[in-house]
């Protein structure tokens, strides 16, 4: 046990001082990293949200209608984080479309192909409050509800 | 394509404003149901998701507010410059959302392991509980057993009617009981203060040590017979049962005894055993006394015969004629003893045949000095059914014997006693005498025993008066006094008084 030790010490010794070699202090990040760092976190969101729905099922969780709000509030969720992925996709990563704020109320949308239906849609996904927020008020229903449940629970103790 | 830009911007603000309110109210409700179950694993789950759901959303609404403020007043560039630090703490924050609700499986383990351990936890107290009341009602069962059975043992020990003691290792008394306290005649705190010991009880030493050999090899005594010695000095017949007693729970040894008094019982026996022999002894007098009778009438017959004409024997015939009514007399004397013969009985006047038996001897000088008490029962005239001759036979020879007794006291007495007891009386004659030795006492009934010298007294004036009074339905006994002497007590059947026949 001594000797294998001795023998893991001498070989990062050996890789520093025996293979000498040039060695860059600071790696440089590209403008990009920070949406695909984003877009990672999205997907990681919808990942975790699709685990919760799952693992909720598994439990036998459904049977109470608060989990089964949260569940709901879960499918939200990965909606809403789909929604956003598109949107980031389009605008931040692709640059299929970019939209422009115009002085009368208006905006303008452009997009690469000038197509209606991809600004349509763009536009609709500019929309996505009307996702997280019903997933937000799902999440507190559900949680109401097992307050509901839980002092239900403890008034019949 | 131009779209209307106000819808997105109202939806953007107002989203952001309701997320903010629900994620605050998410916590919240999170918090509340946190509160109702503390140990609950999933609920502080459902806490930290919410606190999660929170900064997300916080922070991602504060972002959109600030970035339509920003850019409806014109300032994008400030915007510019914001968006990514903006965007980054909105991308930390669903993945801390992300990474919490990771959790759950982990959570759900835990609240299951918590539940488990809930439920074994419940089980144990209310096993806990089951036995503590049980335990309570053991208990409450065996002081009430306890309780019934030192209720049972104390009455047993305090309404013995045999002396129950308790003393320490060195014999010394620590408890006794009312039968103790009235056989020894001393008070309980006497005998505790004065430290008395089972041995200072014990009249004769080598009954004591027996006792005590037999306690040190046997650790018991089982229905030793000795005298017991009580406050008036007086010898009463005991039986002693004991052992030794190691005690419990720290207790010092002890030692148990059961004393019973048995002194009435082996009189009882004494008296049946004489009255059996002296019934034997009877049975032999009479048949000696009839075959010896008939030939004492012919010898009789013939020396008077003979008397009747002068001869030079003359004074030989009249010692043989002296001799052989001797004779006759102690035949006589053993037939009454084994009564025989018949008597004719009559109602007979107690009171009246002792003023009669008393005037009689104050005549006689051998009953001139000595003081004779007449303490007769007030009652009404006791009469008995029976021959006064013979009564005032027995009578007088108490008296006689009694005179014979007192003779060297100057101050000498002699009592008669009478008593009324339901059904019987009693005759008692007692004098202050020298008493009767105790080895004499069974004796004393049986023909022919006396102690007087030869010539003075032929030993039947007892066994004649025993014989007498047994056929009277009666019984005479005798015993001496606690003072000084002797009493014989005579104890006869009364007959109805309503019937006066003489």
């Amino acid at each position: 046990m001594k000797h294998l030790n001795r023998f893991m010490l001498l070989i990062p010794a050996y890789l520093l001082l025996g293979l000498p070699g040039n060695l860059y202090a600071l790696q440089l990040h590209s403008n990009s990293e920070g949406i695909i760092t984003h877009q990672i976190g999205h997907l990681f969101f919808i990942f975790s949200m699709v685990v919760l729905i799952f693992i909720i099922s598994g439990k036998g969780l459904t049977i109470h209608k608060g989990w089964r709000l949260i569940q709901l509030s879960a499918l939200f969720f990965i909606l809403w984080n789909g929604c956003a992925l598109a949107a980031h996709f389009l605008d931040n990563q692709i640059y299929a479309v970019s939209i422009e704020q115009l002085v009368n109320g208006y905006a303008e949308i452009r997009t690469r192909n000038n197509s209606d239906l991809l600004g349509w849609v763009y536009y609709g996904l500019k929309l996505d409050h009307l996702l997280c927020v019903p997933a937000m008020f799902l999440m507190y229903r559900g949680l109401s509800c097992l307050v509901e449940e839980q002092k239900a629970g403890q008034g019949q103790d | 394509m131009i779209v209307p830009y106000l819808p997105m911007v109202v939806i953007d603000i107002t989203g952001a404003f309701a997320m903010v309110v629900l994620s605050l109210l998410c916590c919240y409700k999170a918090r509340i149901l946190r509160e109702t179950d503390q140990d609950n694993a999933l609920f502080l789950y459902l806490v930290w998701i919410s606190t999660g759901f929170m900064i997300f959303g916080v922070s991602r609404s504060f972002g959109h507010i600030l970035r339509q403020c920003l850019i409806l007043t014109s300032n994008t560039d400030t915007w510019q410059m914001i968006a990514a630090f903006s965007g980054s703490v909105n991308t930390v924050s669903f993945m801390l959302v992300s990474l919490i609700t990771l959790f759950f499986n982990k959570s759900w383990e835990i609240n299951e392991k918590i539940l488990s351990s809930r439920k074994k936890l419940e089980a144990t107290h209310e096993q806990l509980l089951s036995l503590n009341q049980n335990l309570e009602h053991k208990v409450i069962e065996r002081t009430e057993m306890l309780t019934s059975s030192e209720h049972k043992a104390r009455r047993i020990f305090e309404y013995s009617l045999d002396t129950i003691l308790v003393t320490d290792a060195r014999f010394k008394i620590q408890k006794i009981n009312n039968a103790g306290i009235a056989l020894t005649g001393y008070k309980k705190e006497q005998m505790l203060e004065q430290n008395m010991g089972l041995m200072d009880f014990i009249a004769h030493a080598p009954d004591w040590e027996h006792i005590l050999k037999e306690l040190n090899t046997n650790e018991q005594i089982l229905n030793e017979e000795c005298e017991f010695l009580n406050s008036d000095n007086m010898e009463i017949r005991v039986m002693i049962t004991g052992g030794v007693d190691y005690g419990a729970f720290g207790c010092a040894k002890t030692f148990h005894f059961i004393i019973k008094d048995i002194n009435e019982k082996k009189q009882m026996e004494q008296q049946i055993a004489q009255a059996d022999k002296l019934a034997a002894l009877g049975e032999l007098s009479a048949g000696v006394a009839h075959e010896i009778n008939n030939p004492l009438g012919i010898i009789l017959g013939y020396t008077q015969l003979m008397l009747k004409e002068s001869s030079e024997f003359e004074e030989d015939l009249k010692i043989i004629e002296k001799h052989v009514k001797n004779c006759r007399n102690v035949v006589s004397n053993l037939l009454s003893f084994s009564r025989k013969g018949s008597r004719e009985m009559k109602n007979v006047d107690i009171h009246k045949m002792l003023h009669g038996v008393v005037d009689f001897l104050r005549n006689h000088s051998d009953f001139r000095n000595v003081k004779i008490q007449l303490n007769l029962s007030k009652n009404e005239c006791l009469r008995v059914k029976g021959n006064a001759q013979e009564l005032t036979q027995v009578i007088l020879n108490l008296m006689i014997n009694a005179c014979h007794a007192i003779k060297d006291n100057p101050d000498g007495f002699i009592a008669l006693v009478t008593q009324k007891e339901k059904t019987h009386m009693l005759i008692h004659v007692k004098d202050n005498g020298t008493g009767i030795p105790k080895q004499h006492i069974p004796r004393i009934f049986d023909p022919f025993f006396t102690t007087k010298p030869v010539g003075q007294g032929t030993g039947l004036g007892l066994s004649v008066g025993y014989g007498i009074i047994r056929h009277h339905q009666g019984k005479i006994t005798a015993a001496n006094r606690k003072s000084r002497g002797a009493q014989f007590t005579i104890r006869l059947p009364l007959v109805d008084t309503n019937s006066n026949e003489d």
